[in-house]
């Protein structure tokens, strides 16, 4: 029996991709216990308890690394933690510094080392592109009003306006792209990233690369159906080339280590970079019910198990999120408010 | 041949599934017909005999169709050679 913890269990409206994660390790032929991992007493996946044997409340990443890892080696000391798969950017810093630590105390992950992972930031995709040799959107990064301007009137509109970690508008005027601006900034900080809009198809690529330049699988998807928050809501399977070619000259130069998800736009026959994501999106379920289980090749490589590399998916696989609800007693959600664990 | 369409899924019903884009669509029964004998590298004449002869149309009409027929194709990426 496994035991290995979950982060971004938080199945809502914009989902984390804990519950797939879980989905693919209970489906896998690892005989698995898995622990959520939450920063709040309400995320949905505490009380999935088909999925998530035990729940943990965890400090904020921000709180610094020292309460995050006490708390870690807490559930190792009285529940067991063979590994962690953390799902969330913001938490990821503080897993990649640590991790020979936690590897110290018996808990191993699979992640990009810290160089890898501050190269597929947003700020850094022109130069990674170069490397890899894909087209990118022009990208210019902002960090005043002056040099936004500057950016509106090279790029035009529309234009996107991005945070350094998260969320992303579309910008049709000057004052729409101050707007976003500013409620980015208030957020999430500087620096903005201005981008040009490159229109086509919009497809998306997960994987987990091996750390030698080569990979444990890939699946690719073509989004049919999106949130209005711009997350995946049904998809299909495509085999795309080109794609699959980016994505391989991504994880042999890069050497990337552990899960990522490649967002492209492939127009006629240019494909466009726009992002990488260091871990695996929400829907990589997708790939465990296509026959290439991704959340267990990383696990059997995070636990130095022998690990499948194949992945002859088939292309029309259709893939249907649904909104679910559950009903439970007041009395769990007061155990993970009073004691931080389910 | 230069095209999508040696790799397109195409059903009796007359869905077509293009499993590089993604993208699906659907086309009555004469746009099935002529599909199937382009994936079969017919040409244009062939193409247009045999529309004459299962459909009640004449050579004209056929002919026209069929070049609609594939400038919609040429429009949705599907056919990108010049087989036609």
């Amino acid at each position: 029996m496994y035991r290995v913890a979950v982060s971004g269990i938080n199945a809502v409206d914009n989902p984390g991709p804990g519950v797939g994660i879980a989905k693919g390790l209970k489906e896998s032929s690892l005989n698995v216990s898995v622990y959520g991992l939450a920063y709040d007493a309400m995320e949905p996946g505490i009380y999935m308890k088909w999925l998530f044997e035990k729940s943990f409340v965890m400090p904020y990443p921000s709180a610094g690394e020292e309460p995050f890892i006490e708390r870690l080696l807490y559930i190792k000391s009285n529940y067991g933690l063979d590994a962690v798969i953390p799902a969330l950017d913001a938490e990821l810093p503080l897993f990649i510094k640590s991790s020979s630590l936690l590897e110290s105390y018996g808990v191993k992950t699979f992640l990009p080392t810290e160089e890898q992972f501050k190269l597929r930031g947003k700020d850094h995709l022109p130069k990674i592109a170069e490397r890899i040799g894909v087209k990118v959107p022009e990208t210019r990064i902002v960090t005043s009003y002056e040099e936004l301007s500057k950016a509106l009137e090279e790029l035009g509109f529309p234009v996107m306006v991005k945070g350094i970690f998260y969320e992303a508008y579309k910008a049709f005027n000057i004052s729409q792209a101050t707007s976003y601006f500013n409620s980015i900034v208030s957020k999430w900080g500087y620096p903005v990233i201005v981008q040009q809009v490159i229109s086509g198809e919009e497809m998306n690529l997960v994987g987990v690369g091996d750390g030698e330049g080569g990979h444990l699988g890939f699946l690719a998807i073509k989004k049919l159906w999106i949130t209005s928050l711009g997350k995946t809501w049904t998809a299909v399977t495509v085999r795309n080339d080109k794609l699959f070619s980016l994505a391989e000259s991504f994880v042999s130069n890069v050497k990337w280590r552990g899960a990522f998800e490649l967002e492209c736009m492939v127009s006629g026959s240019d494909v466009y970079l726009i992002e990488i994501n260091p871990r695996f999106p929400a829907w990589v379920y997708f790939a465990a019910g296509v026959g290439v289980n991704l959340p267990e090749r990383l696990l059997k490589a995070a636990l130095d198990l022998d690990v499948e590399r194949d992945w002859n998916y088939p292309a029309g696989k259709l893939y249907i999120r649904f909104t679910d609800d559950l009903i439970t007693d007041i009395s769990e959600f007061q155990q993970v408010v009073t004691t931080g664990e389910s | 041949m230069g095209n999508r369409l040696s790799r397109i899924a195409l059903n009796d019903e007359g869905f077509i599934f293009d499993p590089e884009t993604g993208n699906s669509y659907t086309v009555n029964k004469t746009g099935l017909f002529i599909l199937r004998l382009l994936k079969e590298g017919k040409s244009e004449k062939e193409i247009v005999k045999s529309l004459t002869e299962t459909f009640n149309v004449d050579e004209r009409e056929a002919e026209r169709d069929l070049i609609d027929f594939v400038e919609q194709l040429r429009l949705y990426g599907l056919l990108e050679g010049k087989n036609v």
